[in-house]
């Protein structure tokens, strides 16, 4: 099953030829044992389980077949007590910074009088919201749901690739890779001691509670979708119905006297907290893009008057701006005093003349991003782009240097992953999920994303990548039942 | 509950329903014209073309075919994406109903209208509908039938669940009404006959398009006569296909829906239909025969489709 497998580093697996990690070697046993048809049978088996659950997300900017299943790869990627815990600690200090630093720039703007980051950054971010300004929300926490993409370059190390601040998404499959998981591998799930993800959605529906507006004991919480036809839609109806509660969509609800009801059978009955999967810009056609068909005429004002949560807040989105993002180690030194626990990718910025030209000078060794682009879109992979490719970025970062960032091309750890009957190392993310309320709770574990073309380090569903079910362990893994274990090459 | 959401129910379960009645309708046709050569598919109360009226496509059917081929219209009435009213395309719409309500459906119900969407694009189905047809008309009876007991056996008696019932029997009240219609009228224009033979078949056939053969003998203890057909298939309080008992549902889910008092109506839905359900309750079959059956069944059509409107008027979003 492993022929042919090559060892470059960091894999997730083996620490060399032959020799696993120690939390892998019960893994990595069972797995042989299983066998290669075993294996690509119970593959089969997860695809159809997911098809007919309807499992799917919608690809757009193709005119083929627009709903599509993720593929799903049946080697789960393991976490060890010890680097999770590790990873928990790093993602709260992170999350708490960036909810301090969204209060402050909609407040008294500590950080950009003192210089820590350039205020024109962040008044130029597009999705900076000038209308939240002095604005209050309840507890002050604006980012109640956040995904924070993790990698591991070549020494093993994980680094923050990008906060994911507005609306990330992927939570959906967390869940049910896992339930797919038990299904189609009970026993080998059985043997580790995996920490269990499904009281996510309790937890979730805890942090929407606690926003209701004040004096409201028993909140009407509601999901708001764009509709059937956004690629997260499956998402968006899987939490609602986890949590026992409405999915609605913009056309549900009205606004009257100055609070946000929705359209029943029984006429209209008040909504309190909104979970929100619409982007800022298509909340309110009163307040933001007056073609948006997705929101509600008047939300905003409910908003203002404080008669409806929003999770996430409003504006949030200057928060995880790609041009924000190098700033975010200095956030934790400011607004917390203590060091970073999980450090950044080294990032180039084009507006910084030294960096220009380094970028410049460098394209085909750099990835270069738009500031205002996620999901894999508008970016420049230096090393598998074309000639004429990098000429047209080095125009567009000429022409508008505020608009893109540029980081050195990052070996991701690769896994082993089943493609085509047998085993090979694949690039992979974590995308953990962090819920704040009252407190700041993480999701053991996330999204691992992998990216199935071999050698692509394109991790994105939008670009063809897959995904895997993460199992953080708790206290030690088991011990192999043989100790003497051999060359998977033999 | 959301006006939205009501709506996605009830049409979704209207759609399958129909579906469930036009497979069942295609397979009884393919097997009388087995039966019985004087029985022809272009017949109006032969099965194939009832299916036609209840689909509402006979303007595309003489449109884009010339009906001729059997084989051909089969397949457009089933197969065609590009006929709105095809099997295939109706099931489409059911599963974009079910797609948006997902969180109230609950997930095995969703799974089910998935499935049969799944499989019905597949090439496995093409090829097993050339096999056997009847096994294929089948195949979709019982997926409409999973659906509806998963339905049953999951959903809490509330308003969710009395907007699939709505849907569902609203839609086989204008079924029943349509295809007992067209038997009568068809039976009314051939009076004089005196070919007993093809007529009790013809009776036959419209038991068993309403999946009503047994349970007739049963309850009837009779030969299949006209009076006594009509009398169970429009007056049975007990038989789940008999007018008077579909009747019965929608009435008692739009009152579970509005909620009123027991002796009072909420709606004008139920109240159209709580009278229709009186009138079927002291009408008995001789005397329906007598003023006209074909005026009688109109009658019930006219009423349905008023209520329906009623419905789309005081729940729906548009």
């Amino acid at each position: 099953m492993f022929d042919g497998y090559r060892l470059t580093p960091y894999d997730e697996m083996f620490e060399a030829p032959g020799r696993p990690r120690p939390h892998y070697a019960s893994l990595l046993e069972s797995l042989v044992e299983l066998g290669g048809e075993e294996l690509a049978r119970r593959d089969k088996l997860a695809d159809l389980t997911m098809r007919q659950q309807g499992i799917t997300f919608t690809v757009y900017g193709r005119s083929s077949g627009v709903e599509r299943i993720i593929p799903f790869d049946p080697i789960p990627r393991l976490i060890s007590a010890a680097e999770w815990d590790r990873i928990e600690r790093g993602l709260k200090q992170r999350v708490r910074a960036l909810n301090l630093f969204i209060h402050d720039v909609y407040h008294r703007r500590l950080i950009l009088k003192s210089r820590v980051v350039p205020p024109e950054l962040v008044f130029g971010a597009s999705g900076y919201r000038r209308v939240c300004v002095g604005l209050n929300v309840p507890r002050d926490v604006y980012v109640h749901v956040s995904g924070i993409d993790l990698i591991r370059d070549t020494s093993g190390e994980f680094l923050v690739l990008e906060d994911n601040c507005r609306v990330p998404s992927g939570v959906s499959y967390v869940l049910k890779n896992r339930q797919v998981m038990k299904q189609v591998f009970p026993l080998l799930f059985e043997s580790y001691n995996v920490r269990p993800v499904d009281d996510y959605t309790d937890n979730l529906l805890a942090v929407l509670r606690a926003m209701a507006p004040a004096g409201c004991d028993d909140p009407t919480v509601v999901v708001l979708t764009p509709g059937i036809y956004n690629s997260a839609y499956f998402e968006h109806s899987f939490l609602a119905r986890q949590m026992g509660v409405e999915l609605v969509e913009g056309r549900d609800l009205v606004f009257d006297r100055g609070q946000i009801f929705r359209r029943t059978t029984r006429g209209l009955e008040r909504v309190d907290v909104i979970y929100r999967r619409v982007d800022d810009d298509f909340l309110d056609p009163l307040a933001f893009r007056p073609d948006s068909m997705l929101g509600a005429a008047g939300l905003m004002g409910a908003y203002h008057a404080g008669n409806i949560g929003l999770a996430n807040a409003l504006g949030t989105g200057v928060a995880d701006d790609k041009g924000i993002y190098p700033f975010v180690p200095e956030m934790i030194r400011y607004y917390l005093s203590e060091e970073p626990i999980l450090a950044n990718v080294e990032t180039y910025r084009p507006l910084i003349p030294a960096h220009k030209s380094h970028i410049l000078a460098n394209l085909e060794h750099l990835v270069v991003k738009a500031v205002d682009a996620s999901g894999g879109y508008g970016m420049l992979i230096g090393p598998a782009s074309t000639r004429a490719e990098r000429e047209e970025f080095a125009r567009r970062i000429e022409a508008n240097p505020r608009g893109y960032i540029a980081q050195p091309t990052i070996n991701l750890s690769r896994h082993p992953t089943f493609v085509n009957g047998r085993l090979d190392g694949r690039h992979i993310d974590l995308r953990p999920f962090v819920l704040q309320g009252e407190e700041i709770t993480v999701l053991p574990g996330g999204l691992t994303r992998v990216a199935l073309p071999e050698g692509s380090l394109v991790v994105n569903s939008s670009q063809g990548g897959g995904t895997k079910d993460t199992w953080v362990l708790d206290h030690a893994p088991p011990r192999p039942a043989y100790h003497s274990f051999g060359n998977p090459h033999a | 509950m959301l006006s939205r959401v009501a709506q996605n129910l009830y049409w979704m379960s209207r759609y399958l329903e129909r579906v469930e009645n036009v497979a069942r309708l295609l397979d009884v046709g393919l097997d009388l014209e087995l039966d019985a050569p004087s029985l022809r598919s272009e017949d109006a109360s032969s099965p194939v073309q009832i299916a036609i009226d209840i689909l509402s496509c006979r303007d595309l059917v003489q449109t884009r075919h010339a009906a001729s081929d059997r084989g051909e219209l089969l397949d457009f009435l089933t197969f065609d994406r590009t006929n709105p009213q095809s099997i295939q395309s109706i099931i489409a719409v059911a599963r974009e109903n079910a797609r948006g309500t997902q969180e109230s459906l609950g997930a095995e119900a969703w799974s089910a209208v998935n499935r049969l969407y799944l499989r019905l694009r597949g090439r496995r189905a093409l090829k097993l509908y050339r096999a056997s047809p009847t096994s294929f008309y089948a195949s979709i009876k019982q997926s409409c039938i999973l659906f509806d007991g998963h339905l049953h056996n999951t959903l809490p008696r509330d308003e969710v669940y009395h907007f699939t019932q709505l849907g569902r029997f609203v839609e086989r009240t204008g079924v029943l009404a349509r295809v007992l219609y067209a038997h009568c009228l068809d039976l009314a224009q051939a009076r004089g006959d005196a070919e007993i033979a093809p007529r009790s078949v013809r009776w036959t056939a419209l038991l068993r398009i309403c999946s009503a053969h047994a349970a007739f003998l049963r309850f009837e203890r009779d030969r299949v006569e006209p009076i006594s057909v009509v009398r169970f298939l429009v007056l049975n309080p007990d038989f789940p296909r008999a007018i008077r008992f579909c009747v019965g549902r929608c009435r008692e889910s739009l009152h579970e829906i509005t909620g009123g008092d027991d002796d009072e109506y909420a709606s004008e839905a139920e109240r159209l239909m709580g009278r229709l359900e009186s009138d079927l309750r002291y009408i008995d079959a001789g005397e329906i025969l007598e003023r006209g059956l074909v005026s009688f069944l109109d009658g019930v059509r006219i009423t349905t489709d008023r209520a329906a409107d009623e419905i789309r008027r005081s729940f729906f979003l548009g």
